[in-house]
Order: structure tokens, then C-alpha cells, then sequence
């Protein structure tokens, strides 16, 4: 594609399977990261506490289920991620080294150029990776905790506490503090992955030109 | 139509999913091979521990702490009997519950 759009053209940005699936991830993360962090300062009496825990497990139950169909119904979209996030080049440091001209236009009010990005830019690349791997050990070790806490070693139960905590918590501050203020932020994202999946594709060109000059093709009417 | 493009469609070439099986299936089997191993291990020393106490307890002529003569001579010299008030005082235990982390 040559990126030359007209002004009302729409791109669909996100296909129905992943807004469901990241709907899924809003509806299961959030509830569980918000009791986890409960859970680990203990706040209120056992009632609350009981109450935190049982939320706990039905956002977990949601997530696993959600990742695991995701995995198993759309292999496409996951390698696809997997490519993406995980091809880094000269480009993707640059714009790392400049947080994506984020500073500048938040807090300066000022537009810098930064690298061209494809559908995700390299701040998403590295988040990417970290819930990847994050999420897979934070599901491992909470089914373990919940399934098998009777059934396993000391050992093995004390390791899958920690890093369930630790994991879970730095993945929680991650999504609070940067994923959710960005994609707000990115307002037609927002917008995109929660409402219909399409975007303008004017806007589209503008901040993933990578994606709109190579991995996009007109639908044949 | 409320769009005019989409993403082109993913191929996965063979590589890529013998590739993605693979690891798929070597961290599954390495999981279920180490949970496994460690019950199965964990289930061992169990039983060699029960093993152990079985065979101590038929080396001793007296199996129960009631017949202990030790234990008889202690009330007698200290002159007071099993579950009376002092005795209740001073080996009764109380119950901890360690199964939270």
C-alpha cells in the first residue's frame, strides 16, 4: 500500500476473536490483579478477605479459560504477535531511546520525529513479551496454588507463591501505570479495540506506517 | 462494509509450527515429568518414614506410653497421675495452623 488514504477510509485494527479475547483480559486481569493486591496487604476482616479470594479465582478462571481458547482457535493471531514482538531492530532502539516521543508530548506539548513502528510500536513489543511470559507464570503457578496445593511438595508450593506474587504484581503495576494510561491516551486506539476494531486509516498511516504499507490489503467488494 | 482494509491473512509455514509444538510440548512434558517426580518422591519418603516407625515400634517390648515405665516412674517420683490438672498444665499442646504460607 502507498499510505495515500482518503480522509473517511476505516481499517479494521483489531478482528472480532481479539477484541472478544482482550475484553476477556480486562474482565479477568483487572478483577484479579485489584483482589491480588488485597490479598497480599490484607485489609479487611475475614468476610472481605473471603469475598477478595473468591473474585480472585473467578478473574483467574476467566483468563485461563480466554488465553487458552485464544491459543487454541486463533494460532494465526498468536504467531503473528510472536513475530512481531520478538523482531527488534536498529529502528525499534531508537524509538525506545526516545519513549516513542511520549515525554515530549505529554509533558512538553511538543510532536518529535520518531522511527516508523508496524501495529504495535517497540514500548508494546517489550510489554508484549513481559505479559506473554508473565501471564503464562502467573496461570502455571496459580493453578498450582489451586489445584494442587495439598498434592505438591513444600517447596514446590512456596516457589509458585512467590512467583505468582512477584509476577503478578509487577505485571499489575505495568498495566496500571503504563498500558492503561497509553491506550487511554491513544484515544482512537482506545477506541478501536474497545468498540468496533476499525480505525481511520489516515490516523493508522500516521502512527503505524510499517503496518499500513505492508500488512494491510483492500477488500475486494 | 464499515471498512475498506483488513490485515492480510497469517501463514504458519511448517518450521513455524513444528517450531511452536515443539516448545509447546517440551515445556508441558518437562512440567508434568518434574510435578510427577516430585509427589512420587515426596510419596517415597512417606512411606520409608511409616516404614521406619513400623519397625521401631516392634523392636519395643512396650508399645504403648501408658505401659512406659519411664513415663510411670516420672508420675510416681513427681507424684501426680496422666490427665490430672497439673499434667494437663504442663504437656497439653495446642493446635497451630500451618497451612497457610
Amino acid at each position: 500500500m502507498d499510505n495515500n488514504f482518503k480522509g473517511n477510509e476505516r481499517i479494521l485494527h483489531h478482528s472480532l476473536p481479539v477484541r472478544l479475547f482482550h475484553w476477556c483480559l480486562v474482565l479477568g486481569f483487572l478483577p484479579a490483579g485489584f483482589t491480588g493486591v488485597i490479598l497480599f496487604f490484607r485489609p479487611f476482616g475475614e468476610a472481605g478477605m473471603h469475598l477478595a479470594m473468591q473474585v480472585h479465582i473467578v478473574g483467574a478462571w476467566i483468563l485461563m479459560v480466554a488465553c487458552t481458547l485464544f491459543f487454541l482457535l486463533c494460532p494465526g493471531r498468536v504467531v503473528a504477535f510472536w513475530r512481531e514482538a520478538f523482531h527488534w531492530t536498529k529502528q525499534d532502539i531508537e524509538w525506545m531511546k526516545v519513549g516513542g516521543g511520549y515525554p515530549q508530548k505529554m509533558i512538553f506539548l511538543q510532536e518529535i520525529d520518531v522511527p516508523p513502528m508496524g501495529k504495535i510500536n517497540s514500548g508494546q513489543k517489550m510489554m508484549g513479551i513481559m505479559v506473554f511470559f508473565g501471564t503464562l507464570l502467573i496461570i502455571l503457578t496459580g493453578a498450582v496454588l489451586y489445584f494442587a496445593l495439598p498434592l505438591v511438595p513444600k517447596e514446590i508450593a512456596y516457589y509458585a507463591d512467590r512467583i505468582h506474587l512477584i509476577v503478578g504484581l509487577g505485571l499489575f503495576l505495568c498495566i496500571c501505570g503504563g498500558h492503561i494510561p497509553l491506550g487511554i491516551y491513544n484515544w482512537p486506539e482506545f477506541c478501536s479495540m474497545f468498540g468496533d476494531g476499525t480505525i481511520n486509516a489516515k490516523h493508522a498511516a500516521h502512527h503505524h506506517p510499517l503496518w499500513t504499507q505492508n500488512e494491510i490489503e483492500k477488500i475486494k467488494d | 462494509m464499515r471498512y475498506s482494509y483488513k490485515e492480510k491473512e497469517v501463514k504458519i509455514n511448517r518450521r513455524e509450527f513444528l517450531g511452536f509444538a515443539g516448545v509447546i510440548a517440551a515445556v508441558l512434558w518437562t512440567g508434568a515429568y518434574t510435578v510427577t517426580d516430585l509427589i512420587v518422591d515426596r510419596t517415597k519418603y512417606i512411606k520409608m518414614r511409616t516404614a521406619g516407625l513400623y519397625q521401631d515400634d516392634e523392636k519395643q517390648a512396650k508399645r504403648q506410653s501408658h505401659h512406659n515405665q519411664s513415663l510411670l516412674n516420672m508420675y510416681k517420683k513427681m507424684n501426680f497421675q496422666p490427665l490430672s490438672p497439673l499434667a494437663e498444665e504442663l504437656f497439653h499442646t495446642h493446635y497451630v495452623d500451618r497451612s497457610v504460607l
